[in-house]
């Protein structure tokens, strides 16, 4: 990656970004007309009521779609420049995906789950004990490694997806809905993970209906028919 | 190599299916090397039943109406200044004309009908080789064929009666196989001498030229047809080469042919293997959107979908190459009675072969669906259930 982003740039910067899917009985306006700069290390929750476009932004920013107007910057690059296999490079090296549904790789155990990122990125398995370490800063205990996704609590399984979204070091964590799938108890170890993670300097873009769990983002964005109010 | 690690883990989870793919392409091969064994298997047999005679160009008096050629008896003859004609046309090669007939033979209390050959003492070894005795030099006394040998339980030194005469066998030739010029196997050879004195013939049924050089052959068919059929045609030149060739390359017709059939069994598999892929994408749609969207690009997913087909090809062909062995075994025993072929390098190299149709027709079934896994949109294939 040659163009290195200078630090006072914003890491995600949307400039009069719409999405449109073009429908049999006309387009949907997902998104419309959306601009917005997000700093580095800032914790941005993402809140609307249902089809208000949450989870197209989250996507277009997940470079998993491309904007049908208007230009989309992750870490400085104009992702409409970038061939498929950049972006997915783009998803691997820079973005971290959290879902709802905590969407683990049911063939792969704990332990091979958290370093997949690792092993796309360096076509090795990992040695040096960087899954362990991970393993103890999601606080999940070790013994679960060698488990399958299917053996583990909900909390177990987000904790193994934040450090399968954290082994490549990323610089954004984005997160659609983390704590929709888990109780209200474990849903605010989570949040607490979560917000421990955006200290130790990620960016976090996080889609929620609670109030409560955007209460630990710095900022809340609202979305209204694909607009931010 | 992680891609390969998923492949192995999916056919292992999905094993009863995997199990009915691989069982497809074990079956494929084995189809398609045991009727590649069994064909050249034929061939070779036919080839050396076929004696080699590839050096021989072999006249017969044509046969004015029924298309005559080898074997068909006639009242037409090569007469000895045809002969001549035919020496002075083949320039330094051996020119052998014979008389050919049948008697009744007779040895002890059996008796039977034989083929009588009669050719100049000197011809004899150019044409025949002896496995017991000496060769036929006076004018009279005999040698029989191996086979006519022990049907009538001759040995050297015995007696048998041709026709009215009693000859004395000096020399047994060795076998020879089904030729196209003469069989001697189960016949009589007696001298020209004796054969002109005893049934008064002083034409000839048929001539054989060796051909010393064998990129003469054309040369010399070429040479005897414009001497002697210049105006007319009167007499039929062929070359066994030729008839050999002709004959070998029907048979590795009827083998590719029935290869090609084998090799139908492997589409089936083929589309098995297709099935069984196209059923793991959908399934793991899904999964394949989370490593999509994690970072895994397209050509790493077909990768994991391709080795998956890979390995299900290479373990029904490893399988089925080892079982190939028993199959070819077996159609051999079946079809030819003899299993000796089953070891010839060219027929062994069917299993290979079989096995390289077996993991090519699975990595081509499972590249659509492979290229399909990779063209996913990752956001509909993660909201897939
Ligand atoms: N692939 C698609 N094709 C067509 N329309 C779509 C597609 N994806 C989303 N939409 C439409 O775009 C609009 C925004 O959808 P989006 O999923 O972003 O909403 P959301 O805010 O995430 O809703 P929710 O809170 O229910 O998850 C909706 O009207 C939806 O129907
Ligand atoms: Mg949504």
């Amino acid at each position: 990656m040659g163009d290195r982003v200078s630090t006072d740039q914003p890491v995600i910067r949307l400039d009069h970004v719409s999405k449109i899917y073009p429908l049999p009985f006309g387009d949907v306006v997902a998104l419309d007309d959306v601009s917005l700069d997000v700093e580095r290390g800032d914790f941005i929750a993402v809140m609307g009521p249902s089809g208000s476009g949450k989870s197209t932004l989250l996507n277009l920013i997940g470079c998993l779609d491309v904007p049908t107007e208007g230009d989309l910057y992750i870490a400085g690059r104009n992702i409409r420049e970038l061939s498929d296999d950049e972006l997915t490079d783009l998803r691997r090296d820079t973005l971290g995906f959290i879902f709802q549904q905590f969407n683990l790789i049911p063939l792969l155990t704990v332990r091979e789950n958290v370093e997949y990122p690792l092993v796309l990125k360096t076509r090795r398995r990992e040695s040096k004990g960087l899954v362990e370490k991970l393993t103890r800063r999601v606080g999940l205990e070790e013994e679960l490694l060698s488990h399958k996704p299917s053996e583990l609590s909900g909390g177990q399984s987000q904790r193994v997806a934040i450090a399968r979204a954290l082994i490549n070091e990323p610089e954004i964590l984005l997160c659609d809905e983390p704590t929709g799938n888990l109780d209200t108890k474990t849903g605010t170890l989570i949040m607490e993970l979560l917000e421990e993670v955006n200290q130790q300097g990620k960016t976090i873009i996080m889609v929620t209906h609670d109030p409560r769990i955007a209460g630990y983002a710095h900022r809340t964005i609202n979305l209204v028919d694909g607009k931010i109010a | 190599m992680i891609f390969f690690e998923f492949a192995q883990r999916s056919i292992r989870l999905h094993w009863l299916r995997s199990l009915l793919a691989v069982l497809g392409i074990v079956i494929g091969v084995v189809a398609i090397s045991s009727m590649g064994i069994l064909g050249n298997s034929l061939v070779l047999s036919v080839g050396e039943a076929l004696s080699d005679v590839g050096d021989t160009v072999v006249v017969y008096p044509h046969s004015g109406g029924f298309g005559g050629g080898p074997g068909v008896q006639t009242n037409d003859v090569i007469t000895g200044r045809q002969v001549q004609q035919i020496e002075r046309a083949v320039g330094a090669n051996d020119v052998i004309p014979l008389h050919v007939g049948a008697d009744r033979i007779k040895v002890g209390g059996e008796e039977g009908v034989a083929q009588v050959y009669g050719m100049e003492t000197t011809d004899i070894p150019l044409l025949l080789e002896i496995s017991e005795g000496v060769y036929l030099r006076g004018a009279s006394g005999a040698m029989v064929g191996q086979a006519l040998a022990e049907t009538y339980d001759l040995d050297v030194g015995s007696r048998i009666t041709v026709g009215d005469e009693s000859l004395r066998v000096v020399g047994i030739l060795a076998e020879r196989g089904v030729g196209f010029d003469i069989n001697p196997d189960q016949a009589v050879i007696v001298s020209d001498q004796w054969y002109t004195s005893v049934y008064g013939e002083e034409d000839y049924d048929q001539v054989i030229v060796k051909v010393r050089n064998l990129e003469d052959i054309e040369e010399v068919k070429n040479a005897i047809d414009a001497t002697l059929n210049r105006r007319e045609t009167v007499v039929d030149v062929f070359d066994t080469r030729m008839i050999l060739e002709t004959i070998l390359e029907t048979f590795s017709t009827i083998s590719t042919f029935t290869t090609a059939i084998g090799g139908i069994s492997l589409v089936v598999a083929g589309v098995s293997i297709f099935n069984v892929q196209m059923m793991s994408v959908t399934e793991r749609t899904k999964e394949v959107g989370i490593i999509r969207s994690i970072g895994t690009r397209r050509r790493e997913v077909m990768k994991m979908f391709l080795y998956e087909a890979f390995l299900l090809g290479f373990l029904g062909s490893a399988i089925g190459g080892i079982l190939s062995f028993g199959g070819g075994y077996v159609a051999l025993l079946i079809m030819l009675q003899d299993t000796a072929y089953l070891f010839a390098p060219s027929s062994l190299v069917y299993i290979p072969y079989g096995m390289l149709f077996g993991i090519g027709t699975s990595l081509v079934s499972g590249l659509y669906p492979a290229w399909k896994a990779a063209n996913l949109n990752p956001i509909d294939a993660l909201r897939y259930e």
